[in-house]
Order: structure tokens, then sequence, then C-alpha cells
């Protein structure tokens, strides 16, 4: 197996997700926090977000469908979500996050809607392509160091 | 400081997502860890007699928020540093009133963090 290509489309891909705004500074601290009493720290880490915040939408997709909309409860949901967002950085995330968030202070149930759409959509496309960031690491193998992309 | 030589931790927050970055974090200092997942939890923590130098407060958090929860604290007489972590940059004054030592802002800064634990003198 070429180890090095592997080792190439990896870092080519996660150059992406910062290049793309997918991913912020927050990511690197994650990073930075993986050695060898924690290699795979990152994953195990990302692996929870994805989980947790499959939860959390499904609680916003369920306060959505209510005929009677509870803003309140929708905007503690969305704090949530955009916390989780925030820790791992997942920024276009956590921007749509921040918006949702301005429509229900509005109770604006339509930019709620719209917004709760491109959320779900983000989402779906950061776990593809943080999922296959990681299969390639595991095909890869493990890595010396390693190094933030070229600003 | 508790009795042992450990800096014991007690970190609170509703996430598990922060308590596991925090934990890592901590960890690597060679620090004991405890998690509570509110303030509710926290105070229950101290007045079951369980000591702790250093308390990691989120602010928005189920059934008792950081700043109730720190002012609680203080209302004990538990004397731990308490650093409030939270998103919500218009709490620091009411952390701060609360009796809270210091004040981070989400997301979670490990260089600012760790010259507040140098600050008191938790790290070499």
């Amino acid at each position: 197996m070429d180890y090095v290509n592997l080792r190439r489309q990896a870092a080519s891909l996660r150059k992406s997700l910062f290049d793309q705004g997918y991913l912020d500074e927050q990511f690197y601290q994650l990073e930075d926090l993986q050695d060898d009493a924690s290699p795979n720290f990152v994953e195990e880490v990302v692996t929870l977000f994805f989980r947790d915040s499959a939860r959390l939408m499904a609680n916003i997709d369920q306060a959505l469908d209510k005929c009677v909309k509870d803003f309140n409860k929708l905007d503690v949901y969305m704090q949530q979500l955009k916390g989780s967002c925030t820790s791992i950085g997942a920024s276009r995330l956590k921007t749509e996050c921040t918006f949702f968030r301005e429509c229900c202070r509005d109770e604006n149930i339509e930019g709620c809607m719209r917004s709760f759409q491109k959320i779900k959509r983000e989402h779906s496309v950061l776990r593809q392509k943080l999922e296959s960031y990681f299969q390639l690491l595991r095909q890869a193998g493990p890595i010396e160091c390693a190094t933030r992309p070229s600003k | 400081m508790a009795s042992s030589q450990v800096v014991k931790v007690l970190v609170v927050d509703d996430d598990v997502l922060t308590r596991r970055i925090y934990r890592t974090l901590l960890l690597r200092f060679g620090f004991e860890i405890t998690e509570a997942e509110d303030g509710k939890s926290a105070v229950n923590k101290f007045i079951d007699g369980n000591e702790y130098d250093l308390v990691l407060m989120d602010k928005d958090m189920p059934r008792m928020d950081g700043v109730e929860a720190t002012r609680a604290l203080r209302g004990m007489g538990i004397s731990a540093k308490v650093v409030a972590i939270t998103g919500d940059e218009n709490s620091r004054g009411a952390f701060l009133d609360a009796g809270a030592d210091e004040f981070l802002l989400k997301p979670l800064n490990i260089t600012a963090l760790t010259d507040i634990l140098k600050a008191f003198n938790f790290l070499n």
C-alpha cells in the first residue's frame, strides 16, 4: 500500500477543510492535545460531536414539527449545538447556528426552517469529509507529527 | 490546596464533548479530574465532602447555572479557585461578583488556561 500517497491525500483533504472554511483554529487545539497517551483523541472527539449533534438536531426537528413553535426551546437547543460546533472548530456550522438563533430571537419561523435545512446539509458534508479524512489516516498508519497547513 | 499533592479539578459543564476536551488537557498536567454535568451536581460534590483545588465552571447548565453554583460555593466557604469558561461574554461581571477568580471565553484557549494555572501555582 502506498502510505506516502495516502498521507498526502489526508493532508490535502485536511487543508481543504480549512481553506473552504469548514474548520477553524479550534481544530488545531484538538490536534495539539493528541499525543501518545491519547493517540486517537481527535477522532474520538469528532465522533462524540457527531453523535451529540445528531441528537440535538433530532430535538430541533421535533420542535420545528410542532404546530406551536417554542422559540425559547429552539434557541436553547441551538445554543448547545453551537457550543459543540465551537468546541471542535466546525466554523461553517457555527456560523449557521448563529443565524438560526437570530431567527429565533426575531421569531422568524421561515428563517429558522431555511437555516436548519442548511445546518443539516453542512453537518452531513462535514461528517462525510471528516470520516474520509480519518479513514485515510487509519489506512496511512501513524505519522511522526502533525503539521499545520501553511496559511 | 486539597490534602493531596495532586491538583484536584472539578470540571462543570453540561456538554460531554467539552468535558472530554478539558479532561484530556488537564490529565496532561497530571491533575486528578472529576466531572459534574451541572451546577447542582457540582455543589453536591462539595456538600458530600469532596475537596477540589480548582473548578472549571460553565455558565448555561440545567438545574443550576454556573453563576449560581459559584455563588453557592462561596456561600459555603469553599475557597477552591473557580475559573468560569463560557461562551456568554456578558456574564463576566456576574461571575466575578459571584466569586469566580478568573473568566475565560469559549472556545477554550489552551494557552490562556495554562497561564491562569501557572498564576495559581498549579503548574511548575
